[in-house]
């Protein structure tokens, strides 16, 4: 049997038993804690809104309104809201495969004279902390006539150094005699990244899509700030103006929408799970 | 033979000339398309992140005035912001944040990650139900977390059955950063609980072996094994909480507006509120560069440790 820290004699011993029921019992505990919030979320989208304000709050609803959701559907447009978000979240990929993806191929494949220096002008930029820049980042923006527009997010998205540095070690990894072979029969560079290095680097762009709609779904600070217009705004945005911050929204309601709001994250993760876990790791490598 | 009596130099220079220029212009063919494909990043590169970083620094001494220009101002903007009590609440303040982040969080998924990895069964399940808060959009976090901390929400019926009486977890300023940390470690534990599980697990089975031969017990074999051989991970992690605590205010905002009685205000909220509230740029953009400095510092021993690593 295969053995972790503990081996199968050290729980023979009375003591060691006690403990390992111990840390089971702290993970069980730990599991619980992880998984009421977003149950109660759930249930509470189901309860009538002064079941919600009982105390003690009761897990299951005692009558399931299923109505409530259907409610907080129309409550704010959130099919907008959502066509925004996806709007901005294929935009910012797009930007990241055509840009960035470029970039790293050619600092990675074709290695031009000065690509050194090209390679720490971009990734220098990963040590000045974002938050730094926040502000004058705006006023650029202003400056440059790009507020309450989708390219203030598609353009600043070719500027990640971060998915700049992912993307090149990965074209760092393809055997270089695919793309010999490429360039003997004939391919351009562009054709060899679009035929060969594309197709082949499907799992980081994977792990780079995933890295992006988390971002696009997640983000409301700073949407909030650059989509000025109510129909510009981004699903977080809305949800954080007109749900969070709302006085007269029943609790019942509120909760049926940041379900709503909730389930597609979820269900990515769930089927995503394997690029998930290479996307966690690799920020432990991030700078 | 009688090539070779031709002086070599006469011989070889009119072609090397050719070949050096026809170098060149492959050069340049061979290289357009590398060259053209790094063009849109660098411009990219200049125009939403250089720009901005220097343009901060220049604006730092700029009153900015979005309608009748930008006029410059010398320190005014730095003499300003130090001489804003709040400056100082705010630093104090991100370093509590910090601390109890260190305090109440950093330990938990290092301490998962070892408790998972010796699970039997359901190691799946533990290690879905630890991560599955990661996936939860802050904005639903905050709504969620509202109701958790209600004066009439689960926490206080817990603390109920033990007989305490109710806390208001979120506006009473003693407890308010603390209800914060606990809510977004409750968010994030699990991506680092993840990072070190694969540490763990890469740990040899054989090294706990040996150590069990020569006698070391369950606790030894953690402390003389187990962490040491996560060291690197564990500092890198550090970093990363470090330079990630120090510019949090997005909860902070959300949840409290900086509130009560300015207990949540950190460093970056208070930034961002000179811009965007007070709509004094200058002052933010001042702030944003004693920010850089601070942690520009930082940032240079984590790429020292990561190069370590690498």
């Amino acid at each position: 049997m295969e053995r972790g820290i503990l081996s199968p004699s050290d729980l023979q011993k009375p003591v060691n038993k006690i403990l390992y029921a111990f840390m089971v019992l702290c993970i069980a505990v730990m599991a619980f804690t992880m998984l009421y919030p977003i149950a109660m979320t759930m249930f509470n989208g189901l309860k009538s809104n002064p079941e919600i304000n009982t105390f003690p709050p009761k897990f299951f609803p005692t009558k399931w309104h299923w109505e409530n959701f259907s409610k907080g559907w129309d409550y704010i447009p959130l099919l907008v809201y959502l066509k925004n978000t996806m709007f901005i979240f294929l935009g910012n990929l797009v930007m990241t495969i055509m840009v960035l993806g470029l970039a790293s191929f050619s600092i990675s494949r074709i290695r031009v004279p000065y690509s050194r220096a090209v390679y720490f002008f971009i990734l220098l930029t990963l040590f000045i902390p974002a938050t730094s820049y926040m502000i004058p980042n705006f006023v650029n923006l202003k400056e440059l006539g790009l507020l309450n527009s989708y390219w203030a997010f598609w353009l600043p998205a070719g500027a990640n150094a971060y998915f700049f540095l992912l993307m090149k070690n990965f074209f760092d990894g393809i055997h270089p005699e695919i793309f010999e072979a490429a360039r003997i029969d004939g391919a351009s560079e562009l054709t060899s990244y679009l035929r060969i290095a594309i197709p082949l680097s499907i799992p980081i762009f994977a792990t780079l899509s995933i890295f992006i709609f988390s971002t696009a779904w997640n983000d409301w600070f700073w949407p909030s700030l650059v989509m000025q217009t109510e129909d510009k705004y981004t699903l977080a945005t809305a949800i954080y103006k007109y749900v969070i911050n709302a006085r007269n929204l029943d609790s019942s309601i509120k909760f049926s929408i940041l379900f709503m709001v909730m389930v597609p994250p979820i269900f990515v993760f769930l089927a995503f799970q394997k690029f998930i876990v290479r996307s966690v790791s690799l920020t432990a490598v991030k700078g | 033979m009688e090539q070779s009596v031709i002086s070599p130099g006469n011989r070889v220079k009119g072609p090397e000339k050719e070949t050096q220029k026809l170098k060149r212009t492959s050069n340049w063919k061979k290289y357009m398309w590398g060259y053209l494909f790094l063009v849109p990043a660098i411009v990219i590169f200049i125009i939403f992140l250089w720009v901005p970083i220097i343009k901060g620094m220049v604006y730092s001494f700029y009153n900015i005035d979005f309608v009748k220009g930008n006029t410059f101002v010398g320190f005014d903007n730095y003499v300003k912001i130090f001489n804003n009590p709040d400056l100082w609440l705010s630093v104090k303040n991100t370093l509590y944040f910090m601390f109890l982040t260190l305090v109440m969080g950093f330990w938990v998924p290092i301490a998962a990650a070892i408790a998972i990895s010796e699970l039997k069964f359901f190691q799946g399940f533990a290690r879905i139900a630890a991560y599955l808060p990661f996936v939860v959009p802050g904005v639903v976090l905050y709504g969620m977390w509202r109701w958790m901390y209600d004066p009439v929400g689960p926490i206080n019926a817990l603390l109920g059955w033990f007989g305490a009486d109710p806390v208001s977890f979120i506006s009473d300023g003693r407890f308010s950063m603390i209800s914060i940390v606990f809510m977004e470690t409750w968010q994030q534990f699990g991506s680092a609980m993840l990072i070190y599980l694969a540490g763990v697990l890469s740990i040899p089975r054989d090294w706990y072996e040996a150590a069990e031969i020569d006698g070391a017990g369950v606790w030894s074999r953690i402390k003389y094994i187990t962490l040491p051989s996560m060291r690197s991970l564990i500092m890198l992690m550090l970093i990363l909480q470090i330079i990630g605590t120090s510019q949090a205010y997005q909860s902070q905002l959300a949840l409290l507006d900086g509130g009560p009685n300015k207990a949540t205000l950190t460093y970056a909220l208070f930034t961002v509120k000179n811009a965007f509230t007070q709509l004094d740029y200058g002052a933010g953009t001042a702030l944003g560069v004693l920010m850089f400095v601070v942690l520009g510092i930082l940032g240079i021993i984590q790429f020292k440790l990561n190069r370590e690593e690498y």
